[in-house]
């Protein structure tokens, strides 16, 4: 019995003797040297896609005659059989499914890391 | 009303809230630099240095908390685990404890300026009873989150918080008797 109390009278005089340390500018040293936060790069990132986006929207409608290729291509789908129009709807959504999980597979092991 | 840890870190996960990792350091900053200060023997700015590169390894790996221990318990496992590479790198880690726990034991060595003082008796500890101490009997952790922090097994823990403890109070009599 003496024995605990002395030990829980030790234990006490160890935390009595850990005194509380000041900030003192510690916290700001660590937050200054974290990595830029991804909501920091956010917004260039969100603008290089827009003008890669547009300037390639751009590309497409002048090299491709004044967007007439979208005609032609259209015109071409609603010509072929009822068949092979569900069968590329199907294959379309099958390689988009796939993409949509490889990204979300992808992600999830960039969280997990 | 406060936000909790789990609040905190679920902003930084959702939001990458770095205000919130902020103000999880100002929570913490005084346990995890104590603990590093002792576990240095006072060395403050090589402490401050081990706990700031603990810090940062926490904000990077925070998607590795799963939640299952205090967010404190990994805190000081990471900080513990900066201390030993740092020890690694220093040669340190082994072998000089116990000869100068031995040699300092003796009263007559021993500055009259830290007698009684806890503090620089525990600093004679051998690492492992050293950081045992400080866990369980300092910080409050329990046996359970020390082998964690420690990366040793529970039994390991218990035994070394004996010695450590026993051998505190036999430096603290010894000094005190004269």
């Amino acid at each position: 019995m003496d024995n605990l109390n002395e030990d829980d009278a030790l234990d006490r005089r160890l935390r009595d003797a850990a005194p509380y340390i000041d900030d003192d500018g510690f916290s700001g040293r660590v937050l200054r040297q974290l990595p830029a936060s991804s909501r920091a790069r956010s917004p260039i990132r969100a603008m290089i896609l827009i003008g890669m986006t547009l300037l390639a929207s751009f590309l497409t409608y002048f090299l491709f005659d004044g967007g007439n290729l979208v005609n032609q291509v259209i015109a071409r789908l609603a010509g072929l059989p009822m068949l092979w129009l569900l069968l590329l709807t199907f294959c379309t959504g099958i390689v988009a499914s796939s993409l949509g999980l490889i990204a979300a597979i992808s992600k999830t092991r960039q969280s997990a890391t | 009303m406060e936000l909790t840890d789990a609040d905190l870190i679920a902003r930084i996960l959702v939001d990458d809230d770095q205000h919130a990792f902020g103000e999880l350091v100002r929570r913490h900053q005084s346990s995890v630099r104590g603990l590093l200060r002792q576990l240095t023997r006072s060395d403050l700015a090589l402490a401050d240095d081990l706990a700031q590169e603990a810090f940062l390894r926490a904000y990077k790996n925070i998607r590795r908390f799963r939640g299952e221990a205090r967010f404190s318990t990994w805190l000081y496992r990471i900080a513990y685990n900066c201390f030993r590479e740092d020890a690694r790198r220093r040669k340190e880690l082994v072998g000089v404890d116990e000869a100068r726990w031995q040699s300092e034991m003796d009263p007559q060595t021993v500055d009259a300026g830290l007698r009684h003082d806890l503090m620089h008796a525990l600093s004679l500890l051998p690492l492992h009873e050293r950081s045992a101490v400080l866990l369980c009997c300092q910080n409050g952790l329990s046996h359970d989150e020390a082998a964690r922090v420690l990366d040793i097994p529970l039994g390991t823990v218990k035994t070394n918080v004996l010695r450590g403890r026993e051998k505190l109070k036999r430096t603290l009599a010894a000094w005190g008797s004269n």
